[in-house]
């Protein structure tokens, strides 16, 4: 495959979360699929994935086991109770109960380095190979595939996660001919959204007239300007405050110097299409949210040419 | 199962510590913790607040207050000397991020963006040819703001290490506890159930979970009850926009029945809340008499009495 015939990524993201994310992502899916389309879905928000919820539960195709992550494994029988190890882990994630005591390793805690097994005098710590997550194919009942990651509780490996669900979800599309993939990020600034931007063609930034929403948008914002990808900003529940709004608005265009796609009016049927898990522009397509979403929508496939 | 709980609880302070999570993004994990912090100071306790949402802590905004004169957190990176370098290509060996590349009688090649930290390099090298050096992934503040003490971490943006970010500002926690006395420490976590919220929730004595009255709060709220399970940190559940327009309560209900666990404050939505949120200024202090700072108020009674 030619890197120019390589599917572009659409990636939507928030900087906070509950923005309105995945109500975005599952309407523009849609709407895609209904334009003559062939897209692939990814929900790249491995520690809470809900687009698969948000489109209704598609039939489970294929799952399976990610399995990149690394933990320190204690043999007590082999260990001499030096401490060594606890000393040398700068996640701080070996206790020792007590002086001459076996040490304990939180395993949530551990990020696999292997520092400590360098410095078991013993040879009692081994590196072993742990589940990363889970990652799941399903056929919507919009007709194109949804590629979904599931990240183990507590891991901290999302961002690999992401990776590898993203590279999947370039097979699935080579698989079923399709030109886009529309990527549902997680939220914050960290590893799984870093993971999500990098090689995305477009980011679509959703926020909300609010202080806290208008700060990580900011945030956001300078991730993906560094990571120099194009984007275009979201206002969702727009009403929430109208003052607000305009303050945000003014800020987006002169200060971020940002484009807005688009705005979404506060309205109650978007909450009463979550509860019947059908995005907005199928559960209601006249009611004045899923109105904005189809322009911004629109607005989105010129952007990408 | 049993012996991580044992020693996840473990800390260097004997102040309680309530951690405020939730799962899904947006709940109003933010608006609890702090709200709830400002209650419990009007009730006379001595408050610390500590924001742990380190890709997107918005604590400080909540009160309008702007964050100066922040400590940066740091952790462990190599420096190659080369004057000692013995091109030996261990470092690269023990390098599980790939962060220190070799090619054959080359100096190792390091890639700052995909260290870890670990220190494994040093450790391994035979000529102590590496050296501590260090990055900086983001900052932490401690400030005061309402008769609370408040303490925010803060990822670098374009740093992706939030779990580092989160130990240390919780490092930072304890330092500050140490030396000044709290009836109770409140911990905001990130949403999900990531690295960074089991950072966040280790030392704790019990555990809010906020949630909302729809199918991915209930579905986010499963999530993150299962990993306070593992780690053994009690949780209670606060329902968030209880009464909201289109909402469907049962459905939360249902998943506390099927955990076992208590809603121990149902918050109704409220526009005087949204207000005072905008104008960051507390609902609790802003509009004392509302539904939802009523309901607050009923909390911090409800977590003053768990406390005692």
């Amino acid at each position: 495959m030619s890197l120019s015939s390589r599917p572009k990524e659409i990636v939507v993201a928030s900087g906070k979360g509950g923005v309105g994310k995945t109500t975005v992502t599952a309407s523009l899916s849609v709407f895609l699929a209904k334009n003559g389309h062939k897209i692939v879905a990814v929900d790249a928000d491995v520690d809470a994935p809900n687009l698969s919820i948000t489109l209704g539960g598609g039939k489970r195709r294929e799952s399976r086991e990610i399995k990149i992550s690394h933990k320190a494994a204690l043999n007590p029988e082999k260990c001499v109770e030096c401490g060594k190890c606890v000393e040398t882990c700068r996640y701080g994630a070996i206790f020792q109960p007590g002086r001459d005591k076996v040490p304990f390793i939180i395993d949530i805690l551990c990020e696999g380095c292997g520092a400590c097994t360098l410095v078991c005098p013993a040879e009692a710590i081994k590196i072993e190979d742990r589940r990363t997550g889970e990652l799941i194919i399903e056929d919507t009942k919009y007709g194109f595939p949804l590629v979904t990651g599931r990240l183990e509780l507590g891991e901290h490996n999302s961002g690999h996660l992401v990776t590898s669900i993203k590279k999947i979800g370039h097979v699935e599309a080579e698989n079923v001919g399709a030109d886009l993939l529309i990527v549902d990020g997680a939220p914050g600034i960290g590893c799984p959204v870093i993971a999500s931007i990098s090689g995305a063609s477009y980011v679509i930034a959703v926020t909300e007239p609010t202080p806290a929403a208008k700060r990580d948008l900011e945030r956001l914002i300078s991730v993906i300007k560094h990571f120099n990808v194009p984007a275009g900003i979201v206002i969702n529940k727009a009403g929430i405050s109208e003052s607000y709004r305009k303050e945000l608005k003014n800020w987006i265009i002169n200060k971020l110097k940002m484009p807005i796609l688009g705005e979404i009016p506060v309205d109650y049927e978007v909450l009463r299409a979550l509860t019947h898990m059908t995005p907005i522009i199928e559960c209601n397509p006249s009611s004045k949210a899923a109105k904005a979403i189809l322009e911004i929508s629109t607005r989105v496939v010129e952007k990408i040419g | 199962m049993g012996e991580i709980a044992k020693f996840f609880r473990i800390r260097p302070v004997s102040t309680p510590i309530v951690a405020v999570t939730g799962g899904k993004g947006g709940t109003g994990k933010t608006t609890v913790a702090v709200n709830l912090a400002v209650a419990l100071e009007m009730y006379g306790k001595r408050v610390m607040l500590v924001d742990l949402d380190v890709d997107c802590p918005n604590d400080a905004v909540l009160f309008r207050k702007r964050l100066e004169n922040g400590e940066e957190v740091t952790f462990f990176k190599p420096k190659i000397n080369t004057e000692k370098c013995i091109k030996c290509g261990k470092c690269a060996e023990v390098c599980l991020e790939n962060a220190l590349i070799y090619v054959k009688d080359q100096f190792p090649v390091f890639f700052e963006e995909l260290c870890s930290g670990c220190a494994a390099c040093k450790l391994i090298c035979p000529v102590d040819a590496i050296e501590e050096d260090h990055k900086v992934l983001g900052k932490v503040y401690v400030s005061e703001v309402n008769g609370i003490k408040l303490v925010s971490g803060e990822l670098k943006p374009t740093e992706a290490r939030s779990p580092l970010v989160a130990f240390k500002t919780k490092q930072k926690t304890y330092e500050v506890a140490e030396k000044e006395s709290f009836d109770v420490i409140l911990v905001d976590t990130a949403p999900g159930v990531h690295n960074p919220v089991v950072r966040a929730l280790q030392g704790t004595d019990f555990a809010l979970a906020v949630t909302e009255p729809t199918p991915l709060g209930a579905h986010d709220l499963g999530r993150i009850l299962d990993l306070t399970k593992t780690l053994g940190v009690s949780t209670s559940i606060v329902l968030n926009r209880a009464d909201i327009k289109g909402g469907f309560k049962e459905i939360i209900y249902n998943i506390c029945k099927k955990y076992n666990v208590k809603i121990v404050s149902e918050i109704p939505f409220d526009e005087k809340l949204i207000e005072a949120y905008v104008r960051g200024v507390p609902v609790v202090k802003l509009f004392p008499n509302s539904p939802s700072a009523k309901a607050i108020f009923k909390l911090a009674e409800y977590i003053s009495e768990r406390l005692k």
